[in-house]
């Protein structure tokens, strides 16, 4: 097999074996700590544009099955393990990881000291990274030279409105980087989903008559988010049932005065216990959070705390003390993740049934 | 034929909507009072209150009424309980299990009001069955259960019967 190396702005090289495509890549570089459900971390349009490394030491072994597709092909732009499984029994399986990502010309790399890199990486925050055939001055130029976009949610979010029809309640989703789990899981309650491009208007919206509106989660920075958004959440929280998941989550929060932080140390696994403050009650969630709520600005608001990351402390909840209106930062698809935390899909649609005067 | 169409779970859940409800609705938990109707209302209650203070972390008073003395379908001689909470001023959350002709609502009422002169009172049961006998209705509601005459409709909480379920009979 082909020598390859992962290189990172900070100069350190990373020597490894090709497989996937066989294309050089740039990116942002993080890792990801959960030990199951590479197909839907590399699908999540989350992840758009960035190099993944999994901690997970072997990754491949269920091969690829379109069920778990969070999005239409790979948002990533590398992928980074320690070893790829040569063998896959998964009877659901349509092709190998390998075949997977040479099809959307994804470069992967294996055979790297993942540990050590994660290490690396945990000292020094998140950094640009490439994946090349040699190490040498050029590459690193070409790297240092990547300008990283602020235009993620413009790239992922859907270009025009589009219907996912059932025969239930009438949820329109606002998407910055929707992933297929949030429609799946609406699906499940035979809801009447409309999606909605980030740049719609409040007509837009109400022209729906929504019974209930989603802000899903979606890739980067939300301040990067026009104001025009977050007003449009101050108006429909007072109309009609809501519910925020990740970036969606981080913006209910910024609409509501609260600010939110970069965290140093980005946060992608599912192995911290969330508790849901109203009910004592631990779950596992799914996280891919780069932001943070900022603790001390919630005060004086007219939000409140409803879920806790006992791990780190952070935020993972809040809801509006006046109207039917909450969010999570977790991911309550279980795309992949533990199913044990769907409940906020529960809350939200039964929140809608009961304006709906069901 | 007895039939779970409740679980604990969904229960549990009903309760944890209603108590956000309460919240919405009272911008807050200032002054608030909880006044169970015993049996059963008094543990979901209990169990709203649990909630409201893991939230706010103030404790909410919650009170057990009786009202048996005040039922329309009794002679009066029952002694009157008074109530154990103080409702002068407060906005009272009155706590039942099942809604259903809205006699028990109109004795609790009658209860309430001499014991005292509430700011508000607003109604939260588990379960609405519908078959409405007089012009009451809940504020919260867990679960509208439409059901015939006919049937029977069992709330079981943990603390009396041993488990947490809806049963329709």
């Amino acid at each position: 097999m082909a020598k390859r190396y992962l290189i990172l702005e900070d100069g350190s090289v990373y020597e490894g074996v090709a497989f996937g495509a066989p294309a050089t890549t740039f990116g942002e570089i993080f890792f990801h700590t959960a030990m199951t459900g590479y197909q839907e971390i590399m699908t999540n349009p989350i992840y758009h544009n960035q190099i993944v490394v999994f901690t997970m030491p072997t990754i491949g072994a269920a091969g690829i099955n379109h069920r778990a597709d969070e999005a239409i092909g790979p948002m990533v732009k590398g992928v980074v393990v320690r070893e790829v499984a040569e063998v896959s029994t998964n009877r659901l399986q349509s092709m190998s990881l390998h075949e997977f990502l040479l099809r959307h010309n994804v470069p992967g790399i294996s055979q790297v000291d993942t540990r050590a890199l994660t290490r690396h990486l945990r000292e020094t925050g998140s950094q640009k990274a490439s994946i090349v055939d040699y190490p040498d001055d050029h590459a690193f130029d070409q790297l240092r030279a990547l300008v990283l976009t602020n235009q993620e949610v413009q790239q992922t979010s859907t270009p025009r409105a589009y219907v996912n029809p059932g025969r239930g309640a009438n949820i329109v989703v606002i998407d910055f980087g929707l992933k297929n789990g949030i429609l799946r899981m609406l699906n499940d309650y035979d809801a009447n989903v409309t999606v909605l491009p980030y740049t719609a208007t409040l007509e837009e919206v109400l022209n729906l008559d929504p019974d209930g509106i989603v802000l899903s989660s979606g890739p980067g920075n939300p301040h990067d988010i026009p104001d025009e958004m977050l007003t449009l959440i101050q108006t429909l929280q007072q109309k009609v049932p809501l519910l925020g998941i990740g970036l969606g989550h981080e913006l209910f929060a910024l609409a509501n005065g609260v600010q939110v932080e970069p965290m140093r140390i980005e946060h992608h696994g599912m192995n911290h216990p969330i508790r849901e403050q109203i009910t004592n009650q631990i779950m596992y969630a799914t996280q891919a959070q780069g932001y943070q709520i900022v603790k001390s600005t919630i005060k004086g608001t007219d939000v409140f705390v409803t879920h806790v990351d006992l791990t780190d402390g952070s935020i993972q909840g809040l809801r509006h003390r006046n109207y039917p209106a909450f969010s999570v930062q977790f991911f309550p698809d279980t795309a992949p993740g533990p199913v044990e935390a769907t409940q906020p899909f529960d809350d939200f649609m039964d929140m809608v049934t009961v304006r709906r005067g069901g | 034929m007895t039939k779970e169409i409740v679980d604990a779970m969904a229960m549990q859940r009903a309760l944890t909507r209603i108590t956000y409800e309460i919240i919405e609705k009272n911008k807050g938990i200032n002054n608030l009072v909880i006044v169970g109707i015993k049996t059963r209302g008094v543990f979901i209650g209990k169990h709203i209150a649990e909630r409201l203070q893991q939230l706010e972390s103030a404790e909410i008073p919650v009170g057990e009424l009786d009202i048996s003395s005040y039922r329309d379908d009794q002679a009066e001689t029952i002694a009157k309980q008074p109530l154990d909470v103080n409702i002068d001023g407060k906005r009272v959350i009155l706590v039942d299990d099942v809604l259903y002709t809205g006699r028990t609502i109109r004795a609790a009422l009658d209860a309430l009001m001499d014991n005292g002169r509430p700011a508000v009172v607003n109604l939260a049961v588990l379960v609405d069955r519908g078959h409405r006998e007089l012009p009451i209705r809940a504020d919260f509601v867990g679960k509208n259960i439409p059901t015939s005459a006919m049937e029977r409709i069992q709330v079981n909480v943990e603390e009396v019967d041993g488990r947490d379920s809806v049963e329709i009979e």
